[in-house]
């Protein structure tokens, strides 16, 4: 078995886990919800594989290229909300979390990304790729969560503005205490792996624990955004919508330290 | 002087700032910073002069950004000192004096009679709390018993602990802004190099470049030995994302260079007129050496990596060999035979530039120069701050948010045999768990007979 005959099988598990998170919304019935959860579990140990047997084809991380990064990312916010589903008991951000998962598992696999292992600059050869890498994605599928849970408040608030009826599991408090809860998971994740050991290894690459490098500022930027979040709901009591609005900036950022400045600023950070 | 401090105690100070510093940040992250004044120029236009002068190509390193953090250091600073008496008071002397409306004005609360005595449901609560790891203390009368049980408190330090961190973190920055000592040495093969306030040398014993397969480079490999007084102290192979640490001195594998301004070449001369005319000779940067009685040989440059600036003067455009040339001239009996560039990897090119009036032609076969590998010397008495913060920070969050502090007031009042009791919870996360808690506790005290 090869790796890239495992990772078009999990993409196709998943996105026929979000059919059936999709089938359950609009059924209303929680039982294909559970399905989904169970296909996409399938999907997650088939990811599971595909990666081993990438480290074990390329010898190194399976995160040192964009292709890989993608793949890892996508796996990352599975297991995020593997175990989301299993701490919330909640079926309902899935759907939307899968159609993440699916863009990204797509982006992976166009043609656009460049699918064969380089070997590891002398720079990437650390444990600390291991530790800094999967932590920090971690962490920022978790703000996926907050991310999708908050887009679902701001449009329960619409409907229940306009009058419409809102099922039970959507309700606006439930999403605005999940985006918490999220928030609360990848904030100390998102520290450890982004910023903590982010420094720890600079230090022991570069000689120096921060170059004020644009990924690193833009790391720093997302930290301060969610650092933002969580005083303004502790001590400002901003719960609901502007709460919201900054979990929505805060993924933004992390997904701009993620990708857009690989793409549109250049730094000590772009190997890929 | 109480407004100022009042100003900085606010938290919608503390979130002003924290907006202005993230808006700085991105600012600093779309405009390259560090660069030449030229490069502005070309970029930038006439906004180059305005940039540098707002200090936004060294952004975080200038006066306002670093304002900005000191405020926001100040700010914190002021805020959790200001917020540490109360939450140490409330830690020390939990209170016991409340009355049932207290406690049923609090989210959490339940009224219920027991049949049992005040003594024996005192008794009964405290070893329900006991099993669930709580601690309480208590103040009781002849009719009237109020409790106060607590558990995990050092929660409520979570946050403190997470500003702390923050601030070690950021005085961290400023150590290292103000005394870290930092040096580039470039180190040839047995070269040994005094480090500058160290006193003691590193010497290099060898250096070489590791390949993959493909070409690819592997890793540099610094073999550095330390030697102090004379006596060799210690030897570590360094390599990248393997430093040696010596006396707090951090030796980083930096880079890696030839110098090509004493580079060695082997041509191979050519001359149509005697058949085995084929010679090969060794010529350094600047030397002249005799081929044979009428042959002379000089070579006046070498260039790794040949290329026409705009003015049409080779110059090297990097210092890997990706095109080597020699400048050589070639003389006859004091009479110029040859004078030009010869390359590497087109043997042909020179043959178009023959000098006039001769068969003779030349190849550059081959080009060494010695190789030095660059050590990064680091001494940063901020790090142990920064590394001392961030094992802070991690634990502080762990407390702020999975550590929950959690704490019910009992209020007990014997009624003719039977005894009312009144609870409330103070929980502020995880209510849900919390409220589940606390109908266990009152579900454990009911079936107590
Ligand atoms: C980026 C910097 C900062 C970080 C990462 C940070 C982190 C935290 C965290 C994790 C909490 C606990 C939140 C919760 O339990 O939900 C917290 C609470 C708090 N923070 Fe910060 N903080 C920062 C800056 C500040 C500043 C500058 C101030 C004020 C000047 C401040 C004031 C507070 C207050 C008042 C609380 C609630 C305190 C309490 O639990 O009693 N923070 N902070």
């Amino acid at each position: 078995m090869k790796e890239a005959t495992l990772f078009p099988l999990a993409f196709l598990l998943y996105i026929l886990a979000a059919f059936f998170y999709f089938a359950s919304h609009f059924s209303r019935r929680e039982k294909l919800a559970k399905s989904g959860s169970a296909v996409a579990l399938v999907g997650f140990l088939v990811h599971n594989l595909a990666l081993i047997l990438r480290t074990i084809e390329t010898g190194h991380a399976p995160f040192t290229n964009m292709y890989e990064s993608l793949s890892f990312f996508a796996w990352s916010t599975v297991l995020a909300m593997v175990i989301a589903e299993r701490v919330f008991r909640f079926y309902r951000l899935s759907a939307y979390l899968m159609l993440i998962v699916i863009a990204l598992m797509a982006l992976a696999s166009s043609p656009l990304m460049p699918k064969e292992a380089m070997p590891l600059v002398p720079a990437l050869q650390s444990y600390w790729l291991w530790l800094h890498v999967s932590v920090t994605l971690l962490g920022e599928a978790f703000f996926a969560i907050a991310f999708v849970a908050s887009i679902l408040y701001l449009l329960a608030l619409r409907k229940e503005k306009a009058g419409e009826k809102i099922s039970n599991s959507l309700n606006p408090e439930k999403l605005d205490s999940l985006s918490y809860r999220a928030v609360a998971i990848g904030f100390p994740l998102f520290t450890l792996g982004g910023l903590v050991f982010g420094m720890v290894w600079a230090n022991v690459a570069w000689g120096r624990y921060w170059s004020w490098d644009p990924k690193e500022v833009w790391s720093l930027i997302t930290w301060f955004v969610f650092a933002l979040y969580l005083h303004t709901r502790i001590v400002m009591g901003w719960k609901g919508r502007r709460s919201a609005w900054i979990a929505i900036l805060g993924f933004l950022a992390a997904l701009f330290t993620y990708f857009g400045v690989n793409y549109l600023l250049s730094g000590l950070h772009s190997y890929a | 002087m109480s407004s100022l401090i009042r100003f900085f105690t606010s938290v919608k100070v503390a979130i002003t700032l924290l907006i202005i510093l993230t808006l700085a940040s991105i600012l600093g992250t779309l405009i390259p910073q560090g660069r030449s004044h030229e490069e502005y120029l070309l970029h930038y236009g006439q906004l180059a002069n305005l940039l540098e002068k707002l200090q936004l190509t060294k952004l975080y390193q200038s006066f306002w950004y670093l304002t900005l953090l000191f405020l926001f250091g100040l700010n914190l600073t002021i805020c959790t000192l200001l917020r540490l008496p109360p939450k140490i008071k409330r830690l020390l002397q939990p209170r016991v004096d409340f009355k049932p409306p207290d406690l049923e004005a609090l989210r959490f609360h339940h009224s219920l009679s027991l049949n049992l005595s005040l003594d024996s449901a005192d008794q009964a609560l405290r070893e329900i709390l006991k099993s669930r790891h709580y601690r309480w203390g208590e103040k009781k009368t002849e009719t009237e018993l109020t409790i106060n049980a607590r558990k995990r408190m050092a929660g409520i330090f979570g946050s403190d602990i997470v500003h702390l961190a923050i601030l070690l973190i950021l005085f961290g920055g400023i150590i290292s802004g103000l005394l870290s000592f930092r040096t580039d040495l470039a180190l040839h093969e047995g070269e040994v190099a005094e480090v500058a306030w160290a006193g003691f040398s590193v010497r290099l014993n060898s250096f070489e470049t590791e390949y993959y397969p493909n070409g690819q480079v592997k890793d540099w490999k610094s073999s550095l030995t330390v030697v102090e007084n004379g006596r060799e102290i210690v030897s570590k192979i360094v390599e990248v994302n393997h430093p040696l640490n010596h006396k707090n001195f951090m030796f980083y594998q930096s880079a890696y260079g030839w110098d090509w301004d004493k580079a060695e070449v082997e041509l191979l001369l050519r001359s149509a007129e005697a058949e085995a005319g084929e010679k090969r000779v060794k010529v350094k940067t600047g030397e002249k050496i005799k081929v044979d009685d009428e042959t002379e040989i000089q070579l006046h440059r070498f260039l790794p990596d040949f290329v026409l600036d705009e003015n049409k003067q080779p110059f090297s455009r990097s210092n890997e060999p990706n095109n080597p040339a020699a400048l050589v001239e070639i003389t006859k009996n004091g009479e110029k035979a040859f004078s030009g560039w010869l390359f590497a990897r087109f043997p042909e090119f020179s043959q178009l530039h023959p000098g006039k009036g001769s068969s003779l032609s030349a190849e550059l076969k081959n080009y060494s120069a010695s190789q030095y590998s660059v050590i990064h010397v680091s001494r940063d008495p901020g790090t142990r701050f920064i590394w001392a913060g961030c094992i802070l920070i991690m634990l502080g969050l762990a407390l702020a948010f999975y550590w929950l502090p959690r704490e019910i007031r009992f209020y007990l009042r014997s009624e003719g045999g039977r005894t009312a009791l009144t609870a409330g919870g103070i929980a502020t996360k995880n209510r849900e768990s919390f409220a589940k808690e606390m109908e266990t506790i009152i579900a454990l005290l009911r079936k107590k007979k």
